[in-house]
């Protein structure tokens, strides 16, 4: 489903349509209970998780933004309630740890230390990023250059070495760097462009 | 097994795959190190900082469309998008792309009756809630 027919279909159930909403259930239901049944392997509890999870989203629904990708929104919420259920049945691994740090990952109102860095300003920050990020992938899926796409996905979503990189993709790790470079260069650009200091990412010095 | 501090902070955003968050939570159960190091990460996000790859992440900026999914699974893909989808979902574990795999191999296997069951029973609990201006 294209985002336009997502959006269409949300204005649709913002304005009380029963039609769209079985829609979107019947359309987003499957992908969620899988979601949610990989972490919790209990049918029974994965499917209240994701009917909450449908009860979460018609209850935020005037918060929903509309730009946001329909998909990535239903997943945050399965996640939060993912969450809340670990630690409501005592299954949650950092309830084996020191009680601060499971209170920290558990807590879902940010501290007033959050107020560090404000939403404006990340949202400046991820849409310089995504932005400089996105086309230099697109630009590379387009020419077919897929191992580029995959050093950079290694380095930077699984924080792997340039070394670790290298011996997997069976590429020099010349060659990653110099991918890294590339991708560095377009990122610290748009983040430039965007006004904010260059040092705002420390992968990128 | 290294746990790296991207691992970690997939992990904080239930973005690992199922494999992967158990050794996670093996290796939080067995170091100190490691959870102190998760907790200074949360520190961090809390702060409101975030990584080039938590960014990647979040805007899903390589994760593969339902329609390229559906034609990885019949094998109509070129062989290097299809080596690529391989890649993005096996060695990067991407959560969000398992599940719609998952959901689509069910799909394929005609698990219809079950499903019907599920979608009338979340509709059933939901749709009081939906706007009333315009209810049909």
């Amino acid at each position: 489903m294209s985002s336009e027919n997502d959006r269409l279909l949300v204005q649709q159930i913002r304005q009380g349509d029963a039609r769209a909403w079985d829609h979107l259930i019947a359309s987003y239901e499957g992908r969620l209970l899988a979601f949610v049944h990989r972490r919790l392997n209990d049918r029974a509890a994965s499917e209240d998780i994701v009917q909450e999870t449908f009860i979460g989203f018609l209850t935020s629904l005037s918060n929903f933004d509309d730009r946001r990708a329909l998909q990535t929104y239903l997943f945050t919420i399965a996640s939060h309630k993912l969450t809340d259920h670990l630690r409501k049945s005592g299954r949650h691994p950092l309830q084996q740890a020191p009680v601060d740090m499971l209170e920290m990952k558990l807590d879902d109102n940010p501290a007033a230390s959050s107020l560090a860095r404000g939403q404006e300003r990340r949202d400046l920050e991820e849409k310089a990023v995504a932005h400089g990020l996105g086309s230099l992938l697109e630009e590379w899926r387009d020419q077919g250059e897929f191992v580029r796409v995959k050093v950079l996905e290694l380095l930077f979503v699984r924080g792997w070495s340039n070394r670790d990189v290298a011996a997997f993709l069976k590429v020099s790790e010349q060659q990653v760097a110099n991918i890294r470079f590339a991708a560095v260069k377009k990122i610290s650009e748009n983040v430039r462009e965007a006004g904010l200091p260059a040092d705002v990412f420390p992968e990128l010095i | 097994m290294t746990i790296t501090r991207e691992q970690l902070a997939s992990y904080l955003e239930d973005a690992l795959s199922d494999v992967e968050t158990s050794q996670v939570e093996q290796a939080l159960r067995q170091s100190e190190p490691l959870r102190q190091q998760l907790r200074q990460l949360m520190q961090e996000r809390d702060r409101g900082e975030h990584s080039v790859g938590a960014i990647w992440r979040r805007q899903r900026l390589t994760c593969i469309s339902r329609a390229q999914l559906g034609s990885y699974l019949l094998g109509v893909l070129e062989p290097e998008i299809s080596d690529y989808v391989h890649f993005h979902v096996e060695t990067i574990g991407c959560s969000y792309c398992l599940a719609n795999l998952t959901d689509l191999k069910a799909q394929q296997q005609s698990a219809a009756p079950q499903s019907q069951q599920r979608r009338r029973r979340y509709f059933e609990s939901s749709a009081g809630l939906l706007p009333s201006e315009k209810k049909k």
